[in-house]
This record gives structure tokens, sequence and C-alpha cells, in this order.
């Protein structure tokens, strides 16, 4: 069974080769998509030797403009159901805060548990300082938790984690629509809102490796309002999916 | 003698001369020509026929002028809220053809390398056969 590792990649060039090579380490089955969102560094150079160089197949898709974080990631969603054969596609940052030994296990997770979508979340079990983000940063991600939670019932710790491994059911849909800036709140919010089955599993981040964050502070207001407005607006659609069905009892 | 009414048709016969102008370029599809022949028409009537705007606005308790920049300002907005639904749409099909291009080569890229281990070409290029 293949499983496609989309890695969203904006300038960077610095971080890109040793996120890669953590990667080489798992199984076979695994391939990696890597997503140039039209960098202005060396980024395309550098995804392309490692496709050329790496153990695990690299597939390297080159956005011709930076179309921003939510279409690079739906590309590698439209990867997976164009290309085909795909059973999980897992996100995973290019800047080295996700850590890859985890990988599996999300995987494991989604598949035991028959979940749509399995975040990485970092504030269900403690991996020391570095591992959580900022004080600030951790009371927005609370804020959205409470607000998923209160608009659709689904219990969630981090909300916000870009870490996360999705099934075919969200894979066809989020390569059809996908939120385009500060995705990953408003993904979950859907996936729980059409009650795709959403589950968390603990795993430990790192700090970024290099490139630029796409949460500066002069944005933090902005991203706020406009995920909140998202799923607030989301809440008064109606379902776009059919109910699944009920978990048949074991003999 | 300059007034409202006046203004009004010069106004209408303004926008009619540059909608027709922009279609006959072709650098205005008549899809929205449509819409902006009829606020060409709206000013025209309006201004022919004062009477009736006249009554909406006592009926209104506006003056004349400002039933005009209402009626105006009513216009502009419902035309720029469709403007940024077209640009919504636009940019839509903009992301998908991106997405499709990224595609697309990465899928060349594959192919091209797996011919030139194979020594055999990957894609059929003669499609008039089939």
């Amino acid at each position: 069974m293949r499983h496609l590792i989309v890695i969203p990649a904006y300038n960077e060039e610095e971080a890109l080769p040793q996120t890669v090579a953590r990667l080489q380490g798992l199984p076979a089955g695994f391939e990696i998509l890597i997503v140039n969102d039209g960098s202005k560094d060396r980024t395309r150079d550098v995804a392309n030797a490692l496709a050329a160089t790496s153990r695990l197949p690299v597939h390297v898709a080159h956005l011709p403009i930076n179309c921003g974080i939510g279409v690079a990631v739906q590309t590698g969603y439209r990867f997976a159901v164009t290309d085909g054969g795909y059973r999980y596609v897992v996100q995973f940052d290019a800047d080295g805060q996700h850590d890859a030994d985890y990988i599996p296990a999300l995987v494991a997770a989604a598949e035991r548990d028959d979940l749509d979508l399995c975040v990485g979340s970092r504030f269900i079990c403690d991996f020391g300082p570095g591992s959580r983000s900022t004080p600030a940063r951790r009371i927005g991600i609370r804020f959205f938790a409470w607000l998923i939670g209160a608009m659709s019932g689904t219990k969630v710790t981090d909300p916000t984690s870009g870490f996360r491994c999705v099934g075919p059911r969200a894979c066809r849909r989020f390569a059809d629509s996908y939120p385009e800036d500060y995705p990953e709140p408003e993904s979950l919010f859907w996936c729980a809102r059409n009650r795709l089955r959403v589950g968390e599993l603990p795993v430990r981040m790192f700090e970024r490796q290099g490139g630029v964050s796409s949460i500066r502070k002069l944005k933090a207001a902005y991203y706020m309002v406009k995920v909140s407005l998202a799923i607030l607006f989301d809440r008064i659609r109606g379902h776009e999916l059919p109910a699944l069905p009920l978990p048949q009892p074991t003999a | 003698m300059i007034n409202a009414e006046f203004l009004m048709l010069l106004g209408g016969i303004g926008a009619f001369v540059m909608t027709l102008y922009w279609v006959r370029v072709r650098e205005l599809r008549e899809r929205y020509a449509i819409a902006w022949l009829t606020v060409a028409t709206l000013l025209l009537l309006t201004g022919l026929f004062p009477g009736a705007l006249k009554g909406i606005a006592e009926w209104a308790h506006l003056s004349y002028p400002a039933l005009v920049l209402f009626v105006a300002l009513g216009l502009i907005y419902l035309n720029s809220f469709f403007v940024s639904v077209s640009l919504t749409r636009h940019y839509r099909w903009n992301v998908r053809l991106t997405q499709q291009m990224a595609l697309l080569e990465e899928r060349l890229r594959r192919l091209e390398g797996k011919e030139a281990i194979t020594g055999e070409p990957q894609v059929e290029t003669d499609v008039t056969s089939k």
C-alpha cells in the first residue's frame, strides 16, 4: 500500500535537504511530493536534486507563482487523487518542525480507528520546551479548539497543526476544494461538520530549522479574524457529504 | 440651462456610447455589456422622464439629486459586489490552471525519465489515430 507525504515548500532551500533526509528512514511504500510554491530562492534546484538522489520516490511539482500554503497543499491532494493508488496523504512541513518518526504512527492510527483526518497534536503529551509553540500562539490555538468544539461538537487540542494524515474521503474533497490561506483549522472544521472521523495523536515538534513562518506578527490579527469568520461561514453551510454508515457491532 | 435631469440625460448617452465602443473593439464581453446598457437605459429614462423619479423622491422624502445619488450608489455597490464575485471565480480558475500545469510538468518529467531509461516512448504522440 502506498502513502504520499506532501511537503509544501516556499523559500526552503536551507531546510529542505535535512527534512527529506529525515524521511529516508521510512519503510517502503511511502512516496514524497515536494510542492515548490513559486519560491524565489534555490528551492526549485534543491528539490530537483533531492528527487534524483532520494531512496524513497520523490516527485516535485513547481507552482510557477507563489499561491500560498493552501494552494500548495491542495496541489498535493490533487496529485494523490489524479495519480491514484495512494491510501493516505500525510502533510509534512518543509521547515523541519515535524518529526518524521511519527509518520508511521499517524498512518497506523488513521487505519486502526478508520479516521478521515488524524492530526498530530503537540498538546496531548508534554515533550519539553520548544515543542509547544509560543504562549501567544497557544492562546490562539486554544481559541480555535474551543470554536471548533462549540460549532461541531468535535474536541481537538491542536487545530492549527499542519502535521496530519488524511484518508481517501477527505483527500478527494480537499483535492476539489481547500481553504487558500491558514487552512488547517478550517479544513479540520469542515471534516468535523461533515461527520467525517477526526482524531488526534500526540506528536513531538521541533523549532523551525530555516525559512520564514507564514504567520508573522502583523498578520496574526488578520489570521484570527479570517479563520474565525471562515469557520462561522462554513457552519451555516449544509452538509456536503452523505452521512457515514454507523459502525457495525462486532460479534 | 443645466439641471439634474439634463445631466442624467447626458450621462445616459455617454454610458451608451462608451459601452458600445468597448464592445465594438472586443474589450468588453457582451454579458457584461448587457448590465451596463441597462444602467445607460435607466439613466436615459430618468433624464427623459424626470417625473417618474420625482414621484419616488417625494414618496421617500428626498430631493431629486439626493435620490439620483442614492440610486447611483446602489448601482455602484451592486457592480462592485459582483466584480468581487467574478474575481473570486477567476482566482479559483487561475489556481486550478496553475496546479494543473505544475502536475503536468511533473508527469512529463517522470515520463521523460522513464523514456531515457527504457529508450521507448512512454506516451502515444499520434492522437489523430484514435
